[in-house]
């Protein structure tokens, strides 16, 4: 289980943000550059339709594997008042024939992408990873070399925190508490509920960067 | 460092597997000084594709013979095998979770190995019985010869044909009505090389139990 919101930031503004999440988590950033493939299950398999990423992870010297199922966000009244979403998530990592596996099993490609960016891994009330990404689509399959910007000077940001059962309401509590950091800079929704990118952004980022022009004099 | 060698107990023609060769099987080991150590297990399970509507055929790409191993010596591990497709998965443990929301195969029935493991020198041996899930009774006997010194198939068949030479020998001598049988799959089909790893050991437990279920099916 995991609590999750995602918003989207213009490129220019992502230097900014990578100050700002520098200066609140204190902890380096890791790039990371994966290539995801989402895969769905064959017409009349299984008892519903699903579908499963594989993540692979090309910055590596030698690519690892993940397969990632993300499950549907808890509903109800109570769902409906908070914004962030809580979801199943299992991860588990696989060796790399894992997509003739699932081929095998009777999945087929529906999409791949290719996601590059930075990571920050802190602590802050619950563990929390908030992802920078830039999307990229790919012009012929899996030629990850040629791929290309889904929305150019557009990028995802994605904050998660792994949760349970028991304490998804603290979590729930330091990822909204977080977001508000951030929010000079953009809006973090529920995934799937795009608030756009935030008027502020300009104006506070030109006042980052240059509060870190100050320190550097 | 390690190589293993799976057998099974192939009973003769007309006769079945019991108990009492299990006594005996167990026996031999220690009549050999083999030291006996803790219990071993290993699970076997097999899937079936679940057809959504029942009017309408399953698709052609999905696997009709998905089998899933647990290892003790890999606790944290899932081995998933396709032999028609000569594919062997290595995943952590989480990947069964995802594989129970994902709801396209079902787990249609399992299989326990299990027993106690021996030291005999550089070679641990593992005697275990084959029981189903379901049921009580015994479909089978399994020997895991394992050689610790060396981790290479082919630098270590001449000294495990030896080991298994003395063995037979000794297990002959009991005039049991059947015997060990090994049988040696093409690891390199399935994309591995010489040098063994646990996803060697998936493929053995998934291959005798094809012969397992074979002679059940007899």
């Amino acid at each position: 289980m995991e609590c999750a919101v995602e918003g989207i930031i213009e490129t220019p503004h992502v230097e900014a943000l990578e100050i700002l999440l520098q200066g609140l988590c204190g902890v380096p950033k890791e790039r990371f550059k994966i290539h995801e493939l989402c895969l769905k299950s064959a017409t009349n398999l299984g008892s519903v339709s699903s579908d499963v990423r594989l993540l692979c992870d090309i910055e590596q010297p030698i690519p690892t594997w993940t397969v990632r199922h993300v499950g549907g966000a808890m509903r109800g009244a109570g769902a409906e008042q908070i914004s962030v979403a809580v979801r199943t998530m299992v991860e588990s990592k696989a060796s790399k024939n894992v997509l003739r596996f699932f081929y095998a099993l009777g999945y087929k490609l529906d999409h791949e992408l290719l996601r590059t960016g930075f990571v920050f891994n802190f602590f802050k009330g619950a563990q929390i990873k908030v992802t920078v990404t830039s999307l990229h689509k790919m012009p012929k399959v899996h030629a990850t070399e040629e791929a290309i910007p889904v929305t150019p000077g557009i990028q995802l940001v994605e904050l998660t925190a792994p949760a349970s059962a028991d304490n998804y309401s603290e979590v729930v509590a330091a990822v909204s508490s977080f977001c508000e950091y951030l929010a000079p800079l953009l809006h973090l929704s529920k995934p799937g509920v795009s608030a756009g990118v935030v008027p502020t952004a300009a104006a506070a980022a030109a006042s980052l960067m240059s509060d870190r022009g100050n320190k550097t004099l | 460092m390690t190589i293993k060698w799976l057998l099974h107990w192939q009973p003769n023609a007309g006769t079945t597997v019991n108990t009492q060769i299990h006594t005996e099987i167990t026996q031999c080991v220690e009549s050999i000084n083999g030291v006996k150590g803790g219990r071993w297990k290993a699970t076997f399970s097999y899937y079936r594709p679940i057809q959504r509507d029942q009017t309408m055929a399953l698709p052609f790409e999905c696997s009709r013979d998905l089998m899933g191993i647990s290892l003790q010596e890999q606790p944290n591990k899932l081995y998933f095998v396709i032999r028609s497709q000569r594919i062997v998965l290595e995943a952590d443990s989480m990947i069964q979770m995802i594989m129970d929301k994902l709801q396209s195969y079902r787990a249609r029935g399992s299989v326990t190995f299990e027993g106690y493991q021996y030291q005999f020198g550089d070679f641990q041996l593992r005697v275990g019985k084959v029981i189903p899930n379901s049921q009580d009774n015994l479909r089978g006997i399994v020997l895991e010869v394992e050689y610790l010194p060396i981790s290479s198939l082919d630098k270590s068949r001449q000294i495990m044909e030896e080991f298994l030479d003395v063995w037979q020998e000794t297990v002959s001598k009991r005039s049991l009505p059947g015997h060990f049988m090994h049988i040696d799959p093409n690891f390199v089909e399935y994309g591995l090389s010489d040098h063994y790893t646990s996803q060697h050991t998936a493929i053995q437990y998934v291959v005798v139990m094809g012969q397992l279920l074979v002679a059940a099916k007899n």
